[in-house]
């Protein structure tokens, strides 16, 4: 890497064949199998493209990685925002008169009870704080000051939840 | 190797040019406020423009290039530097100077060279063991720097601040050699 750094092409082909086997095993163990290839290519062209930035008092795997983190982080939000911008079809045409089964009826009880149970385990001032921001009202407070309470309240109840559930 | 990887390892290879090329610039970009100086001061901002042109096109080559032509563009710029901007401030301070003509120019430009000489024969990599090329590299950018700067005075600064550079720079490299 300090030698394409400096300008040595000859160095390419080396770096390539170390670092895309890599990048493909780390995207894959992030991402699915799609999405991770897209992502380990991005991140190969991506640390090509600034290869000459690099500093070689550095780690050169550390600085790879890097990139290719940032590269995993997006492919994870655009995931998001098409999930967020478009449900899958077969929602769209079952959520309007689909009614819900007993399974589900019962998994939505199951999971009501046990985030009743971790409010409960939960101060009062945080579940109120709770119960308040998922109702929308804002106490005669500053927003900064509510949503640091949010905050805090949410880290408590998720630390609960870990418990009460199960899940790590 | 497959096809895809073939296709991969094309478009990284161009990622990389590119992005040498990316820095290169970025880099080189900073030489423009100075030529812009010299060319408000000069009186024939053609010359000095198309002086800071090649000034400016030669770096980001040999920056994007790298290797030895990398390694002569920092002593280069540091010997080309003294007759590009003492020039600039002799005129732009304004003193022995009369409408169209000043006292000063030719000896700045002398002056000028023969410290950027000094500097370029310490600061220069030795030509030897075959390997010229960083030294060349740090000529022609000294030389161009200079130009830029000394073209104020027209034909006559560049020769002599020419002569000034090599004045500084060959005692010091025949040392260097010795």
């Amino acid at each position: 890497m300090e030698r394409l750094a400096d300008g040595d092409r000859a160095a390419f082909h080396p770096v390539f064949a170390v670092l895309w086997p890599f990048l493909r095993r780390f995207a894959a163990r992030h991402l699915g199998p799609g999405e991770a290839e897209d992502a380990a290519q991005e991140a190969l062209v991506k640390i090509f493209f600034r290869a000459s930035e690099f500093d070689a008092s550095r780690s050169a795997l550390a600085w790879a990685l890097g990139i290719a983190a940032f590269e995993i982080r997006t492919a994870r939000r655009r995931r998001q925002r098409r999930r967020e911008e478009s449900p899958p079809a077969e929602i769209l045409e079952e959520a309007p008169d689909a009614a819900p089964t007993p399974e589900a009826d019962a998994m939505v009880r199951d999971l009501e009870a046990t985030l009743g149970e971790a409010l409960g385990a939960l101060r009062p001032e945080d579940a109120e704080t709770l119960r308040l921001y998922a109702r929308g009202d804002r106490p005669a407070l500053a927003a900064a000051t509510f949503r640091k309470r949010v905050e805090r309240a949410l880290a408590r109840l998720r630390a609960v939840w870990r418990t009460t559930d199960g899940r790590p | 190797m497959d096809d895809p990887e073939t296709g991969l390892k094309e478009r990284a290879r161009r990622s990389y040019e590119w992005g040498r090329l990316a820095g290169a610039t970025r880099r080189s970009v900073l030489l423009l406020p100075v030529v812009g100086a010299a060319s408000l001061c000069c009186s024939n901002p053609g010359g000095t423009l198309a002086g800071g042109a090649g000034l400016f096109v030669l770096v980001t080559f040999c920056l994007w290039r790298g290797q030895e032509f990398r390694r002569g563009v920092e002593p280069g710029l540091v010997a080309g530097f003294v007759p590009l901007l003492l020039p600039v401030l002799v005129q732009a301070i304004g003193h022995l100077c009369v409408p169209g003509r000043c006292l000063l120019f030719p000896a700045v430009c002398g002056l000028g060279g023969l410290a950027g000489g000094v500097a370029l024969g310490i600061l220069a990599p030795h030509p030897r063991d075959g390997r010229g090329i960083p030294f060349v590299t740090a000529c022609l950018i000294a030389g161009l720097a200079g130009s830029v700067g000394c073209l104020l005075y027209g034909i006559f600064g560049l020769g002599v601040m020419a002569l000034g550079l090599l004045l500084g720079a060959g005692p010091i490299l025949a040392a260097r050699r010795a």
